[in-house]
């Protein structure tokens, strides 16, 4: 009988956790190792950032579900992998400290048949200079409880701003090589319809600050998509929508350095350059755990392991921008060293990123890293689990169920403000993430009917259609296996 | 330059009854592009 441990319940952890539970009979272990108490749905932090939502509605606590559903849980955060296990266990295993206020601090060696590294990323805010949420005006989104403390920060402001004072509100990429520019992009818009549900917005100059190249890039390289009777490029979109709003940008900014109400930033023509805000969210950037590894004689193999992330089925030889291929994506997720590892989601290491490199006349790098959203976290977690499935009844491995995002959608339902009858969302599908410029040559990478736009009150509502569907699918309340990834 | 959004272009947006009909588009539209299948490239390339 097969032990399946998967470290993380985020997206992709909870997704492949959920599925092996319902396809696996009781007699097989699944394990869910995870540092955070509550599941939360990300997507929806912008809307608890502006104060439109508690962050009570988008999390609930992950002990009780899996106790019903019969997947163990413990609340603790891994700190080194034995993929060979050591001198005294010959089964393979991760070594986890436990972060529960009873068990604080307790270690276990939890032994696996199979090991989903579900981990994410690690959000690096010391890799900026005094970006720290909550410190010198600037904030993040990126979990609830940021999300909670924004919106302290900007309703604080937003009371100044009634009695009078002008504001500059700043808001986009932390870092030089910072990604998730969606959820900025949301934010920035949310925070601007807010401004004007307050009557403040007047009051306020807001400014995105992003190191993409150009605006609608979202560490994709930018795409060609229909909108209406028109096609266009995400960046004309982009640009027509921040027109419509009012809404200034600096572009190609990598932010080095927070001081209190002040951003700096090096820019692509090597210009270091300050721009005062009194209310800032940086999205910071992302980076591994740093997790290390070791060999059954306790020997540091971290290197067979990890790039940063996880190293998996992807092509990680080195290659300049115009030979990049769909090819170099990863199918499978697996682990070439140890096939019984797997990492979907943000865990696995991306082979190069999407977006073209570019460095500013100083030699800094300022490009967006690689997006990895909920969706395809979510697809890659359940092929991942299926996978493992097939592999315990077919004893025997199968590597059947593959995904590379050179051949998978994404869809991004992008708030664009909050409200039954004045909220507004930008619609944008994207076929493949991953560009193919073989396959798709004339249209950026992309198939052009399956990559489209829309802005209009009906993008809210899917929006938090979405939300409450995946709330309910998270819940695996009945039926939720049939909601699509 | 900058394309600029219409008077006619934000009524389409904004208006409930259109954008209802709308919502039921997008629904399915992204329901095929999401649920519409992924797989692998490296076996299409041979």
């Amino acid at each position: 009988m097969s032990k399946i441990v998967i470290l993380g319940a985020g997206i992709s952890g909870h997704v492949a956790a959920s599925h092996l539970r319902r396809k696996l009979d009781k007699s097989h272990e699944v394990v869910v190792v995870s540092p955070n108490s509550n599941y939360q749905w990300i997507p929806s932090n912008i809307w608890v950032g502006i104060g439109r939502m508690k962050s009570k509605e988008i999390l609930f606590p992950l002990a009780p579900l899996y106790k019903k559903k019969g997947i163990g849980f413990k609340q603790a955060k891994v700190t080194s992998f034995y993929p060979e296990g050591d001198s005294e266990i010959d089964k393979p295993f991760v070594m986890v400290e436990y972060v529960s206020e009873t068990m604080r601090g307790e270690t276990e060696k939890i032994t696996y048949d199979y090991l989903i590294n579900a981990t994410g990323p690690k959000l690096n805010f010391e890799a900026t200079e005094g970006l720290n949420p909550g410190t010198n005006k600037a904030y993040s989104v990126c979990t609830y409880t940021h999300a909670d403390h924004a919106w302290q920060g900007l309703s604080a402001l937003i009371e100044e701003m009634k009695q009078g004072k002008e504001a500059r509100i700043v808001i986009g990429t932390g870092h030089a090589k910072a990604t998730c520019q969606g959820a900025a992009f949301e934010y920035i818009l949310n925070v601007e319809q807010e401004l004007r549900r307050q009557k403040v917005r007047d009051k306020a100059k807001i400014t995105w600050i992003s190191n993409e190249y150009q605006l609608g890039d979202f560490g994709m390289d930018g795409m060609l998509l229909s909108y209406g009777s028109n096609i266009m490029k995400s960046h004309e979109m982009v640009e027509m929508v921040f027109e419509d709003r009012g809404i200034d940008w600096i572009l190609g900014a990598g932010v080095n350095k927070v001081e209190d109400g002040l951003t700096h930033y090096e820019t692509l023509n090597g210009e270091q350059n300050t721009i005062a805000h009194d209310f800032a969210m940086l999205i910071p950037s992302f980076s591994g755990h740093g997790f290390k590894a070791f060999d059954k004689n306790n020997q540091d193999i971290t290197e067979k392991l990890f790039k940063g992330f996880m190293i998996v089925d992807a092509d990680y030889t080195p290659r300049p921008y115009e030979e990049w291929t769909v090819q170099d994506w990863p199918e499978t997720y697996q682990n070439p060293s140890y096939k019984n590892i797997f990492a979907p989601g943000i865990a696995f290491a991306p082979p190069h990123s999407i977006s073209k490199p570019r460095k500013s006349s100083k030699g800094t790098e300022i490009f967006p890293a690689p997006p990895r959203t909920g969706m395809p976290s979510g697809i890659t977690a359940k092929l991942v689990a299926d996978n493992i499935i097939d592999s315990i009844k077919q004893q025997k491995e199968s590597l059947h169920h593959k995904g590379s995002m050179g051949n998978m959608g994404a869809a991004c339902i992008a708030s664009a403000g909050f409200g039954m009858t004045k909220g507004s969302g930008i619609s944008i599908t994207t076929y493949p993430i991953v560009p193919d410029y073989k396959k798709y040559p004339d249209t950026m990478g992309r198939k052009l009917g399956k990559t489209f736009g829309e802005i209009g009150l009906a993008g809210h509502w899917l929006k938090l259609a979405l939300h409450y569907a995946f709330i309910y699918k998270a819940k695996m309340k009945p039926f939720w296996y049939l909601i699509p990834e | 330059m900058t394309r600029r959004i219409s008077k006619y272009k934000r009524f389409v947006m904004m208006n409930p009854i259109i954008q209802f009909f709308k919502f039921i588009y997008l629904s399915i539209k992204v329901l095929i592009v999401v649920a519409g299948g992924h797989g692998g490239t490296r076996q299409l390339e041979k």
